[in-house]
């Protein structure tokens, strides 16, 4: 953000904070602010890893009625404040606070040839004089370098391939100072072993305990954010919601709604699956997917207009909208490595590579053990820093042309109800691009420049256009309510390792269509009738590429077509005191199902008791190109002979499919796969005022 | 007189009875106490009914309400009967448009309504459609007037046996007639009016927090034989959805109440079989609000308004006086075989055609619930709805007998028309203002 857009945004949100604070203020002892809140003990236990949640929260909000003020009517003021603080990080501080991680250990098959054990510690010692097993600078060019001169027709003493010369100012490394193997994990370990995959350390504990791979303003925050995620927040998160509303009284019946403040504005008419309400990002640190989104959506400072038309022409009802987003963009909140809510695992793959980058590491399985024979096997490497990883995040700053606008018509006719709607935004999860990234040949120590399927990266957010629309109908035959969503998106970014940026853009659709009846089951409640609520989700990446290289597949990771099927089916009993509900997930291409019961009881109008369970079976083993045989250093990152992919030379680069479990196997797995180690039980006390 | 004026005047004699009501017939449908008020051997205004004395009292009341008071549930005292005046423009209105209604050819068919009462014969029981013409009268009935409040609106879900007071919501409800309006502009019906909405219902919970900014709008067409449509804003969801309305015997929010009870009767004419079983002098729950004993403790505000005072058995009765009307007995059964009750029996006011008691009977042909409500007289009531000619709900309560469980309601009703405009009965408006 520059200086001068800076100061607008600074006035500006200050001003809306001011007059809604006055508001408050003002009348802090008016009899006529509504008080409501809660205060909870939230304990979630996750099995084999022991508590996972702790948290003890409170939240108050106030409404405070206005009146008229000049020519707006029914003015009013509306504050959320939310507090918390999740002792999880001192009550299993070896699995999520200061002692957690340990020593991490990956895969180097190759060794079995040298009868080796082939479990090795990340971040060790190089082969050679360092007296490790990694693949280091020493073993490139001692190693490597003679098998390339045997390989091109020498005898090994670089009598064909001088590789002292040529070799001898590679950059990976025989022991990382900056880098050590403690309070690490394997990435992946806990959802299977890596095999013959890829994998690399990556550090867990908080950022003020251990800075390595933490990404400023992205994935940086201290154990005191972590634990107060909203008090220590960066971004004044314990101000949840401050908004004010007013309304314009037109002619008849018409009127302009406004809404101005912090806020969250919901799109769409379906529930779990966000198709049309992306306005606000997420935070999935909280719980995953498994919090109400109200409680999870990112409130952002947002002007909301909506313009009011009641019945007008064939309609019952007729409404336009606008949405100004004018926050400074962020970004879901994916959860940090380290802690319990880690969607995708993305938070540790990120933070392992950006370590990677800062400080370098041990890669599983990397280098062929003979590159003349590869299937004699693969040797974790050491690489340098600087050579393969995560450099920046570049996070969009705040300017107009960053702001995000939203427009919808919404309106009735009878059964049906309907909207269009249309968003420009920038996407709220990270891509990954390659190929931008200057960097010296870990080979060779050449002058730093940029290469094609390199895996070093930049993180970018890309601005994302949004068509969509939604319809229900409510059918009076059998009695049901059908919901339909459905969403086109121009601009989003998939990873993609035909590409040689390692990524490309997709036009995706995605629908949800969901059907809500509520059915009487006398035998079990003669009065109450349960609601079953069934809804398919959809995706399609319209642009999808895919591709057959010598080793596997190719292309993009992602499902070109994929569907999630939930299901809800939830009782009451005891005039609405006691609910059971149970919700199942499945999702079809992952493999993956999640079955989550609870029982809300609601002791009195203040205490509130819920229990539930969260079992989830299946999808974590998907396993996809890793890029290992893109061969941006032709020609030492092929085999001998080359492989077809990479020319007869060997400097051609581009993915020969080598595959395993990470990284982008994640894609495939989906958010219920690769939580599918994530079983808890929970239990939530309340009480509310 | 020249022969064509006399011509006139002979057509005019003829016409006249059937294309307006008679005098006789509008005064016997809405002033019943003109001339008299019923009376009962040995009741008196200012006594209370109770266990020792209602034996001689056998069908004062209907026989679950006589049952309770021999068992000591609840004593009853008995008021003066007054006339409930209805708005003279709903007087007139009926007066104008009755000899133009007539039932269609199947039950929630009828065809020349505009507003007002539609039939204002005294039901006959050699009328196979009395039933039927009484329910019409309900369902066009002046009820709230052509929009009111319920603002607010207390709700207490109770055990009968612990008295205990389980949960406590409090509501706003409002109500809006798109058609047959008498009173306020536009008349007679609000347009543009695409989908023939007759009326609609919005309600927004206020307290507790689990149900917090909860908003209900139900829109009733006036097509009898279509389904409501309803809507649902969910605060916790932050979210419209739209609901399935055919399970309108779904307990409302836990209450015992279901949304077909909601003001006596809330479904269809054409979900049910009506039957006219009789004309009966009974003890109903009119009154005048500001004699009552009133509760302090739950509504207090600036106006000095309180709501009406339970006590009885587990605090499931409210503390009002009875008065001795003219009631319609009738039966109502469900068309639809897995409905979950067999019967309800109305007991319809003659005068207001609102239903402040019925009792409800289980599949098995045994009572359910009792179902009370209890009017005010709307010049005893909050100064605003003086002359209003609204016989207000004031005071409810539906009693579980199975279950010895009750939900009791306590109102202040507003007829305000501020307080109602077209746009509060929109999905939009609860997007908009929802939180």
């Amino acid at each position: 953000m520059n200086l001068k857009s800076s100061i607008k945004f600074l006035a500006f949100g200050v001003t809306v904070a001011s007059v809604a604070s006055a508001a408050i203020v003002g009348t802090a002892y008016g009899k006529d602010i509504e008080w409501s809140g809660f205060g909870e003990e939230v304990v979630h236990h996750r099995k084999d890893v022991g508590i996972s949640k702790a948290r003890s929260g409170f939240q108050i909000e106030g409404l405070k009625f206005i009146g008229d003020v000049g020519p707006f009517s029914n003015v009013s003021v509306n504050g959320i404040v939310r507090l918390s603080y999740d002792a999880v990080y001192d009550l299993n501080d070896d699995e999520y606070g200061n002692n957690a991680g340990g020593a991490a250990f990956v895969n180097s098959l190759g060794l079995a040839n040298l009868g080796a054990p082939t479990s090795i510690p990340v971040n060790g010692n190089g082969i050679g004089p360092a007296g490790g097993l990694g693949v280091g600078s020493f073993a490139v060019t001692n190693i490597l370098g003679p098998q390339v001169d045997v390989a091109v027709g020498g005898d090994g003493t670089g009598s064909a391939f001088p590789f002292t010369a040529v070799l001898g100012g590679n950059t990976f490394v025989d022991a990382y100072s900056n880098n050590p193997n403690v309070g690490m994990i394997t990435l992946g370990e806990h959802l299977r072993p890596h095999g013959d995959g890829v994998s690399f350390g990556v550090p867990v504990r908080p950022c003020d305990t251990d800075g390595r791979g933490c990404i400023k303003d992205f994935m940086d925050a201290d154990k005191k954010e972590l634990a107060s995620p909203e008090l220590f927040s960066d971004r004044g998160d314990w101000l949840r919601e401050l908004y004010v509303d007013a309304t314009l009284l037109g002619k008849g019946d018409n009127e302009i709604n406004f809404r101005l403040g912090k806020q969250q504005v919901i799109w769409g008419r379906t529930d779990l699956f966000r198709v049309l309400d992306v306005i606000n990002p997420v935070d999935y640190s909280r719980n995953n997917i498994y919090d109400e989104l109200e409680d999870i959506r990112i409130p952002m400072w947002i002007l909301k207009t909506d313009f009011r038309f009641g019945a007008t022409g064939p309609f019952d009802d007729f409404n336009m909208q606008l949405v100004w987003n004018f926050d400074k963009f962020r970004p879901n909140n994916l959860g940090q490595c380290g802690t319990p809510n880690v969607i995708l695992d993305a938070g540790c793959f990120f933070r392992g590579m950006k370590n990677l980058w800062d400080n370098g590491g041990t890669v599983a399985n990397f280098a062929p053990f003979d590159v003349t024979d590869p299937s004699l096997g693969l040797l974790a490497t050491n690489f340098g820093p600087n050579s393969i990883g995560i450099r920046n995040v570049e996070l969009p700053s705040w300017s107009l042309s960053n702001t995000q606008l939203g427009f919808k018509v919404e309106g009735v006719s009878g059964d049906f109800g309907w909207s269009f709607n249309a968003l420009t935004y920038r996407s709220q999860l990270p891509s990954l691009h390659a190929g931008a990234v200057p960097v010296s040949n870990a080979f060779t120590g050449a002058p730093e420049q940029t290469f094609d399927y390199l895996i070093a990266f930049d993180v970018e957010f890309p601005r994302v256009n949004m068509l969509g629309a939604s319809v229900d109908y409510y059918s009076q035959g059998i009695d049901t309510v059908f919901r339909v969503e459905v969403a086109g998106t121009q601009g989003e970014e998939f990873a993609n390792t035909l590409r040689p940026e390692l990524y490309s853009e997709s036009d995706v659709v995605r629908f949800v269509v969901g059907a809500d009846k509520n059915v009487f089951i006398r035998a079990l409640n003669k009065s109450r009738a349960f609601l079953i609520s069934g809804q398919v989700f959809g995706q399609y990446l319209l642009d999808h590429e895919m591709g057959n290289a010598t080793l596997g597949q190719v292309g993009m990771p992602d499902w070109k077509q994929n569907h999630i099927a939930t299901l809800l089916i939830k009782g009451w009993w005891m005039n609405d005191r006691l609910s059971p509900q149970i919700i199942m997930a499945h999702d079809f291409r992952a493999g993956a199902t999640v079955v989550s019961p609870s029982i809300d009881w609601l002791i009195t109008d203040n205490w509130q008791v819920v229990l539930t369970a969260n079992y989830k079976t299946g999808g974590s083993d998907q396993r996809f190109d890793d890029c290992r045989l893109c061969n941006p250093w032709g020609p030492f990152t092929t085999s001998i002979p080359a492989l077809p992919e990479h020319g007869a030379d060997g400097l051609t680069a581009g993915s020969a499919g080598l595959g395993g479990f990470e990284p982008l196997g994640r894609f495939r797995s989906g958010p219920l796969g690769m939580a599918e180690k994530e079983d808890e039980i929970q239990i939530a006390i309340r009480y509310r005022f | 007189m020249s022969y064509k004026k006399l011509l006139t005047a002979t057509m005019m004699a003829t016409l006249l009875p059937v294309m307006g009501a008679s005098a006789s017939n509008v005064d016997d449908s809405f002033y019943p106490y003109n001339e008299s008020v019923p009376t009962y051997p040995g009741l008196t205004p200012g006594m209370t009914l109770t266990s020792a004395n209602i034996d001689q009292f056998p069908d004062i009341m209907d026989a679950p309400m006589i049952a309770a008071i021999k068992r000591g549930d609840v004593q009853i005292k008995v008021g003066k009967t007054t006339s409930f005046d209805l708005h003279p423009n709903y007087v007139k209105a009926s007066r104008e448009n009755a000899g133009n209604v007539m039932l269609g050819a199947e039950v929630g068919q009828i065809d020349g309504w505009v507003a007002g009462r539609p039939f204002l014969d005294q039901p006959s029981s050699d009328d196979d459609r009395a039933g039927e013409k009484l329910a019409w009268n309900y369902k066009y009935g002046y009820n709230w007037g052509d929009n009111a409040a319920i603002y607010p609106f207390y709700w207490k879900y109770r055990n009968m046996e612990t008295g205990s007071v389980e949960r406590t919501l409090k509501f706003n409800f409002h109500f809006l007639n798109y058609k047959g309006r008498v009173n306020q502009e536009p008349l007679p019906n609000i347009e543009p009016n695409p989908s023939g909405l007759f009326r609609s219902i919005y309600a927004q919970v206020l307290e507790p927090y689990d149900v917090k900014n909860t908003q209900l709008l139900i829109q009733r067409n006036s097509d009898d034989l279509k389904r409501d449509n309803a809507w649902l804003y969910l605060g916790f969801q932050r979210r419209v959805r739209r609901l399935a309305t055919g399970q309108v015997t779904d307990a409302f929010l836990g209450s015992d109440i279901m949304i077909e009870d909601f003001e006596g009767y809330n479904g269809r004419v054409s979900d049910m079989k009506w039957n006219y079983m009789g004309t009966k002098n009974v003890l109903l729950p009119f009154y005048n609000h500001n004699d009552m004993a009133l509760d302090s403790e739950t509504h207090q505000d600036d106006e000095g308004y309180q709501v009406v005072a339970f006590g009885g058995k587990g605090g499931c009765y409210p503390e009002i006086e009875w008065q001795l009307r003219k009631a319609y007995v009738v039966e109502a059964i469900p068309v639809d075989p897995n409905h979950p009750m067999s019967k309800r029996v109305f007991y319809m006011d003659a005068q207001t055609f609102t239903i402040p008691r019925t009792n409800i009977y289980d599949r098995a042909g045994n009572l359910w619930k009792k179902w009370m409500i209890g009017q005010s007289h709307p010049d005893h009531h909050l100064a605003k709805n003086k002359g209003s000619g609204v016989s207000i709900d004031d005071s409810f309560a539906i009693i579980d007998v199975q279950a010895n469980h009750c939900t009791t309601g306590q109102f202040k009703g507003q007829i305000d028309p501020a307080l109602n405009p077209a746009s509060l009965f929109t999905p939009q408006n609860m997007r908009a203002t929802g939180r």
